[in-house]
């Protein structure tokens, strides 16, 4: 008896379900019928999506489907991004994404330093800086709108509506919420010794800053960078309201191929919907190891 | 002085534009009055009441983001614990499966669109081929396909939003607590629900609160997969609200129902964020 408790006391977790046999192999089974249906569901649409932008006219509309086209094209793509919006839109997505992104990092950084280091404004302040994250898109849009259009030219003389700067404003409101929580978490965490050290040697406060506590924040500066980027990236409602235009971004310019069918624009739809997956992938790659951090605002720890 | 921008900003396009649609509730705000805006009092609100669409949508928004919720939570979990064990490309798989997450929910339902539209989107081919016999559903214009389209989209791309936060959540549950209820003798049944489940519960809160949140802000597919259609029959509250605004421009009207629609939003999801304060206050 004694014996026993003791070897079952050493054995690990795994092997538990080994020495019962018949689960074991059930599970392995059921696991990777699971993983695969869901790899099936995720990437069926994709795919089909990625063959349609190099099916050539003939072999959208056929019946039964193509699944691999016999001549693949490239001509969805040089039409998308010529004659429907799409370098523009790129264009204007990219300078859009990146300038609020630098902006929201740059001011938000500061304000969640001084949030964690000298407890400005307490658990009120960063209370209101979460459940801005509530704001509905629809209930600001509508009143920015009327504002962007009737009084920004009157009153301070610049043009908001339909243009990159209208955007990035209120972009820059919608990412620095998520910006300053996500680097208060992150600060909150990092050991004070560091910068104290550093200013008992003769740092300003700003070195200390600059040359301290932001290096060791790299990480999360990145991941709250492509938070930001990635938000200003795939925004729509905002964007489909004020840049409709000479700042058109990206999805806007898909949106209007898919609903404003002339004949059948599929192609060109996808081609652009591929092009539009590049910088999310690649920055979904990048914030892998601080994405459920980054979802949950720090409230769960990946 | 470190916080001052980031509040000024805020606060210059959040609470500035809430009073100015507090008072835009109650004029009348059309652009064919010019700047003349009279005092309505409460019409904008009523007149939304009297819309049978908006109490429709109201409908369709808590009902598609309960289900959605739902489900998402139910294939996060089911694809968490598929991939709890470690494996051989299992990384590269996490990779893969959240790809979603990081791409436009208006780009997303423009290629469900593309994938379930007939005649030209296969699905009807694959059911077709998979049942054996033709099947011709409209997944896009009949009720209740529509729903179901609007529900499959949104979970392709939000279930990996639900399975990364709670594979977090599985992988943080200490092996010591398995191994102390595997010697009391607990059956992998057993210890799934009284140590699994208790412990998850508080994250699986924090998921479905955040994803809550943002399901019923429902938009960018309805645009690009149903378009509110058939008729007005998906219309959800912000997509009425945004063809009260910005097609048939009834601003004031618009603003009204945004308004009530956020009060409502608050009222639902603030003792939720509350109760997950309390973990990062700590």
């Amino acid at each position: 008896m004694a014996i026993d408790t003791a070897s079952a006391g050493t054995r690990g977790r795994g092997d538990t379900r080994v020495v019962r046999g018949s689960p074991f192999r059930l599970g392995t089974v059921a696991r990777a019928v699971i993983i695969a249906a869901y790899a099936g569901f995720l990437l069926l649409p994709l795919y089909w999506a990625a063959v349609t932008s190099i099916k050539p006219q003939e072999d959208l509309l056929a019946d039964p489907p193509v699944w691999w086209p016999s001549n693949p094209t490239n001509i969805h793509y040089t039409t998308a991004l010529e004659n429907f919006n799409g370098w523009k839109g790129l264009e204007n997505s990219l300078i859009v994404a990146s300038v609020t992104t630098v902006i929201a990092l740059i001011i938000g950084t500061a304000a969640a330093y001084s949030m964690a280091r000298f407890r400005t404004g307490g658990k009120h302040l960063a209370f209101w800086f979460l459940s801005q994250r509530m704001l509905l898109p629809i209930a600001v849009i509508i009143p920015v709108f009327l504002l962007y259009s009737r009084y920004s030219e009157a009153w301070f003389g610049i043009q908001l509506v339909d243009t990159k700067t209208g955007l990035v404003l209120l972009y820059t409101v919608f990412a620095l919420p998520f910006t300053v929580w996500m680097m208060y978490v992150y600060f909150r965490q990092m050991p004070v010794e560091l910068e104290e050290a550093a200013l008992v040697d003769g740092c300003s406060r700003i070195q200390a800053i600059w040359k301290i506590a932001c290096p060791l924040a790299a990480p999360g500066l990145v991941s709250a960078a492509a938070f930001a980027f990635i938000f200003s990236w795939t925004e729509f409602l905002f964007a489909q309201v004020l840049a409709r235009d000479s700042a058109i971004t990206l999805p806007v310019a898909l949106a209007g191929i898919i609903t404003g069918f002339q004949g059948n624009q599929y192609g060109e739809a996808s081609a652009l919907t591929m092009v539009s997956l590049v910088p999310a992938l690649f920055l979904g790659i990048l914030v892998q190891r601080h994405l459920v951090r980054g979802l949950t605002l720090g409230a769960v720890q990946g | 002085m470190l916080v001052a921008p980031s509040i000024l900003i805020v606060l210059a396009l959040t609470i500035f534009p809430l009073g100015f649609a507090i008072w835009a509730s109650f004029v009348q705000y059309d652009f064919s009055l010019g700047l003349e805006h009279p005092w309505v009092g409460l019409d904008n609100y009523k007149e939304n009441w009297n819309d049978p669409v908006w109490v429709h949508s109201l409908w369709v928004t808590a009902i598609l983001a309960t289900t959605m919720v739902a489900v998402e939570l139910a294939l996060g979990f089911v694809l968490a614990l598929a991939m709890m064990r470690p494996f051989r490309g299992r990384r590269a798989l996490t990779v893969l499966f959240v790809i979603p997450l990081f791409m436009s929910p208006v780009i997303v339902g423009g290629f469900f669109d593309l994938f379930l539209r007939r005649p030209f989107g296969p699905m009807n081919w694959l059911l077709g081929e998979l049942l054996r016999h033709p099947v011709t559903i409209d997944f896009t214009n009949d009720s209740p396909w529509t729903y179901i389209s609007l529900i499959i989209a949104d979970a392709w791309q939000w279930t990996p939003f639900m399975f990364i936060i709670l594979l977090a959540g599985l992988s943080a549950i200490p092996d010591d607590l398995y191994e102390a209820a595997d010697l009391d003798g607990a059956k992998p049944r057993q210890s799934f629900f009284f140590v699994t489940m208790p412990l998850l519960a508080p994250i699986v809160l924090i998921a479905v609160t955040f994803r809550f949140i943002d399901a019923v802000k429902l938009f960018d597919i309805i645009y690009s997969l149903t378009r509110g259609g058939p008729g007005t029959e998906t219309y959800t509250a912000s997509y009425y609200l945004y063809q009260q605004g910005f097609e048939l421009f009834h601003l004031g009207q618009g603003t009204a129902g945004a308004l009530m629609l956020m009060v409502m939003l608050t009222f639902v999801s603030f003792w939720l964020v509350r109760r997950l304060l309390k973990p990062v206050e700590a």
